[in-house]
């Protein structure tokens, strides 16, 4: 993609050192008060971080309870609290709001050639909504705990003496927080793309952020209303969830899942958009199948709407709803397939780099593919009834959620590293953390496919000695993914500090965000860009202006 | 549009007692910063009717589960105080309308004479409201001095629930329609006062002469706001007070 | 009743905000009354039983009211095309909620053996004047 200014702006070289978003103000309030989209994005980046750091401690904390059959770190019923709080912590405070509110809000804007996201103070409220809503999760904590899992399901968490109100405030403000997120997005790439940037011509990251943020804005409001009611509940006894008042448990699964279904499409079509863009530009050929891609992220985010009660089989359901939501599941996997494939054709015969992020996203592509097919199978009413609440559920969504989104996440994060912080990690490093990564995860949860077809259910504090080896296997696993993750975060933090310098255009890419200066000013691009080719014209590509160090 | 960023884009006021108004920096036309804010609060509003939706599914979900508790608990809600609800909600609805019209036409009085009826709208439901509350506290349909006590495990008595004269003595879990009565009147009433305090915030910039023909987005989006406060109570009143 | 009137006096600055719709006082006034004889109606209407149709005549006014409301009151019938779609998106995944919720709840009766039958709900329900009956 060409713009109507060179690459490099010459201009600003001349006039002395550029004056880029991260130095041109210091001090606490610069950042607390800023409306700048990267900023938040950068804000939004340390923020989920440190909760899935959160979460991955708590996460070790389980497998290293479950080394013996008898457990051997926690009594029971805080057994019962660690894995909620992993459950909670991964999923509201890390992987929703993850790839939208960090690489998301960074990219989006740039990627469209627009000085920011339409509406920069609600920007910033989302991000401060997600600081409530980590303070009032973490204040849940102080206030008891609490051990219902991440689902909340009705009886139960009517009747546990435990803080489940204040996690549903949180659940609550972060709804809201992700919801205006997407509502922004949508509104930026409705009003704000620059001249000559058509929506055939909007990289396949901006269309997944599209299609997850419709998802964020039709499906969030009923979470948020159910836990209200859930809360009400707990306060006032409405009764509609409450077999002992004449309500029905079921009906909070209706609701829960109308909003959690969507949200595990939320949470992976963004890591979708980041594959279709990496594989692109480390294979230096366009995306096979452009329009298809694109149009499958709508297709996801709509049949997603239709295939909740796949998560309730064994809940009371009636038989007609199973049968129709069973059906309706498969339709999913088509164009979840169509993707796979055109980023396999993508980087078939491409001049393929096996740079760092080229790596993270080979790994998506295996790990995803085990985890999208096992999901097919529990799609199945007649399996899923001997699968249920199994460790085969438990390893099904982590190699979508961890293996497949996290991944992902890591992916974007060392593809834009150089473009948003004008620094180089430690590509010897990545590789190595990649590959300790990626065998780390799939001796812990290859052993959990197992034993879960053997009938080890999920969330138990204990378990029956006949499933000792795969316990200490996927425990040993998850230490190896663990130190992996440990590493990555390392080179990533040190590479801040030692300042090797990056190039203007790191791995070549033609999108417009590497157009802009790097790291980018605050308005983003010192001239407004017009757009004048197709996406992924890798003919355009200026390999002088790209290898010139940052200054 | 400049390179450097620093030039504004500038709407001029129409007349002395107006201000100008200065678009954002991140837009190119006033057109652009119109139809984004309009936008996202179409999606804002799209949000507020699938947050209700989840009251109306659990309404229709118990109402076909219990016909007979919904019936007879409809019997004793006061209908006539209902449609005298609506009336003021859709009087309202309309002086906003026109509200918005003053401000499009530029006539800061009538803009500030609009508001001020439709605040008053919003006041005579709520006292409406009140009075319809305390009646169904009498009753003990909903006893609001023991809404949040504990419930006795053991009889499933909830303490809100008294209903003092039997009116609900022969169907089952008399209280579920009373709950969801109380639960969707209420955050409807919430919205309501939020609605009221909004357009308190126009009134204000009104009397400062901060909209007009050229610039009244706040006054339009507020206004979209009271009238979705309508609409949600235009399918509560049919579904309560004369439940079908 | 006609529509779409523009407003002779909109002001200087108009232009500037793009083209915008002034709708007529007449109009929003027989809007206004429009929806007051079809509350009047919805009233009438439920006092005269037509069995299970009177839920679909009382949805089927409250359809009505809230499109006057919509396409009047809230501009919505000029208004650009997005935003129409965004709001009326926002009516039909909703539909999706009830719809399918209300289709497990109806559907689930009529399971017959198939199903696995709910266990029985452990403390029995008591009206509480039957309790203070007892007391007595
Ligand atoms: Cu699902």
């Amino acid at each position: 993609m060409t713009t109507n200014v060179p690459a490099l702006d010459a201009g600003a070289a001349a006039a002395g050192p550029r004056r880029n978003f991260l130095d041109v103000a210091t001090g606490f309030w610069s950042w607390a008060s800023t409306l700048d989209h990267k900023r938040i994005g950068l804000m939004y980046l340390v923020g989920v971080s440190l909760a899935f750091l959160c979460g991955g401690l708590f996460a070790l904390l389980v497998r290293l309870h479950l080394w013996e059959p008898h457990g051997t770190l926690f009594s029971n019923a805080d057994y019962n609290q660690i894995f909620t709080l992993h459950g909670a912590f991964m999923v509201f405070l890390f992987v929703i709001p993850a790839i939208p509110g960090s690489l998301g809000n960074i990219l989006l804007p740039l990627m469209l050639g627009a000085k920011d996201v339409a509406l920069p103070r609600l920007n910033l409220l989302s991000f401060y909504l997600w600081l409530v809503g980590a303070a009032l999760a973490t204040l849940a904590i102080v206030f008891g705990g609490f051990d219902t899992g991440w689902t909340f399901y009705t009886p139960y968490s009517l009747y546990t003496e435990q803080a489940v109100v204040t996690i549903g405030l949180a659940v609550f403000v972060l709804g809201f927080s992700s919801i205006f997120t997407g509502l922004n997005f949508i509104v930026t790439v409705h009003k704000l793309r620059a001249p000559g940037m058509t929506w055939f011509r909007m990289p396949l990251f901006v269309w997944a952020l599209y299609a997850t943020s419709l998802l964020q804005v039709l499906a969030t409001p009923v979470l948020g209303i159910t836990v209200l009611l859930v809360a009400f509940e707990r306060l006032y006894h409405v009764g509609i969830f409450d077999p002992r008042l004449g309500g029905d448990p079921v009906l909070f699964e209706h609701f829960f899942w109308f909003y959690s279904h969507p949200a595990v499409y939320i949470m992976v079509l963004p890591a979708f958009g980041i594959i279709s863009e990496l594989v692109s530009v480390h294979s230096r050929k366009p995306v096979f199948g452009y329009k298809l891609i694109a149009y499958s992220s709508i297709a996801i985010a709509v049949i997603s709407f239709l295939v909740w009660g796949h998560h309730m089989f064994t809940s009371g359901q009636s038989t007609y709803a199973m049968f129709a939501f069973s059906f309706l599941t498969f339709f999913v996997a088509i164009p979840t397939a169509i993707k796979e494939f055109s980023w396999v054709a993508t980087v078939w015969r491409g001049s393929i780099a096996l740079n760092s992020p080229m790596l993270y996203t080979l790994a998506f592509l295996i790990i995803f593919s085990i985890g999208g097919l096992t999901g097919v199978i529990l799609g199945a009413l007649a399996v899923n009834l001997h699968l249920h609440d199994t460790y085969f559920v438990v390893a099904h969504f982590h190699y979508v959620m961890m293996g497949s989104i996290a991944v992902a996440f890591f992916a974007g994060l060392h593809h834009w590293w150089p473009k948003i912080f004008g620094v180089m990690y430690d590509e010897f490093l990545a590789k190595i953390a990649c590959g300790i990564i990626f065998v780390g995860f799939n001796a812990t949860f290859i052993p959990q496919f197992i034993m879960g077809s053997r009938g080890m259910p999920r969330r138990y504090a204990t378990y029956v000695p006949d499933y000792t080896d795969f316990h200490k296997a996927s425990t040993i696993g998850a230490i190896v993914l663990g130190c992996g993750i440990a590493l990555m975060v390392y080179y990533l933090v040190a590479s801040l500090f030692q300042r090797r310098q990056a190039m203007q255009n790191h791995w070549g890419g033609v999108t417009l965000e590497w157009h802009a200066p790097t790291p980018p000013p605050v308005e983003n691009f010192t001239t407004p860009p017009v757009v004048t080719t197709e996406v992924y014209d890798y003919s355009t590509l200026d390999l002088d202006t790209m290898r010139r160090p940052v200054q | 549009m400049s390179h450097d960023g620093h030039h504004a884009v500038v709407i001029p006021a129409p007349g002395p007692e107006f201000q100008p108004h200065t678009v954002a920096h991140h837009f190119d036309t006033p057109v652009q910063e119109f139809q984004s804010a309009k936008l996202g609060f179409w999606l804002f509003l799209a949000t507020e009717i699938l947050l209700f939706g989840g009251l109306f599914a659990a309404y229709f979900y118990f109402h076909e589960m219990y016909p007979e508790t919904f019936r007879l608990g409809g019997k004793q809600l006061d209908w006539q105080l209902g449609a005298l609800n609506t009336a003021v909600l859709l009087a309202s609805s309309w002086t906003m309308a026109m509200g918005v019209r003053a401000a499009q036409t530029s006539q800061k009085k009538l803009l500030l004479r609009y508001c001020g009826l439709t605040v008053l709208g919003a006041l005579i439901f709520m006292a409406v409201k009140f009075v319809e509350y305390s009646a169904k506290d009498a009753h003990g349909f909903v006893v609001f001095a023991d809404l949040f006590a504990p419930y006795d495990t053991a009889t499933g008595q909830i303490p809100w629930f008294q209903d003092y004269d039997g009116h609900m003595a022969g169907v089952p879990h008399g209280h579920l329609f009373f709950a969801i009565y109380l639960t969707m009147t209420a955050i409807h009433g919430l919205h309501v006062l939020i609605g009221a305090g909004l357009i308190l915030w126009i009134m204000k910039g009104a009397a400062k002469g901060r909209f007009h023909a050229g610039y009244y987005l706040p006054v339009d989006l507020v206004g979209l706001y009271w009238h979705l406060v309508d609409l949600i109570w235009i399918f509560l009143f049919p579904l309560l007070y004369l439940v079908p | 009743m006609t529509v779409h009137d523009h407003d002779a006096h909109a002001g200087s600055g108009a232009l500037q905000m793009g083209h915008h719709h002034v709708s007529s006082a007449a109009l929003f006034a027989k809007v206004l009354v429009a929806l007051l004889i079809l509350t009047a109606i919805t009233v009438g209407a439920s006092r005269i039983h037509f069995g299970a149709a009177n839920m679909l005549i009382a949805m089927f006014l409250a359809c009505v009211k809230a499109s006057l409301v919509m396409a009047f009151f809230m501009h919505l019938k000029w208004d650009t095309a997005i935003n129409k779609i965004v709001f009326f998106g926002s009516f039909l995944f909703l539909s999706l909620l009830i719809v399918f919720t209300i289709a497990d709840q109806t559907t689930r009766r009529m399971d017959g053996k198939w199903h696995v039958q709910k266990s029985p709900v452990q403390y029995e329900w008591v009206h509480p004047r039957l309790l203070t009956d007892k007391k007595d």
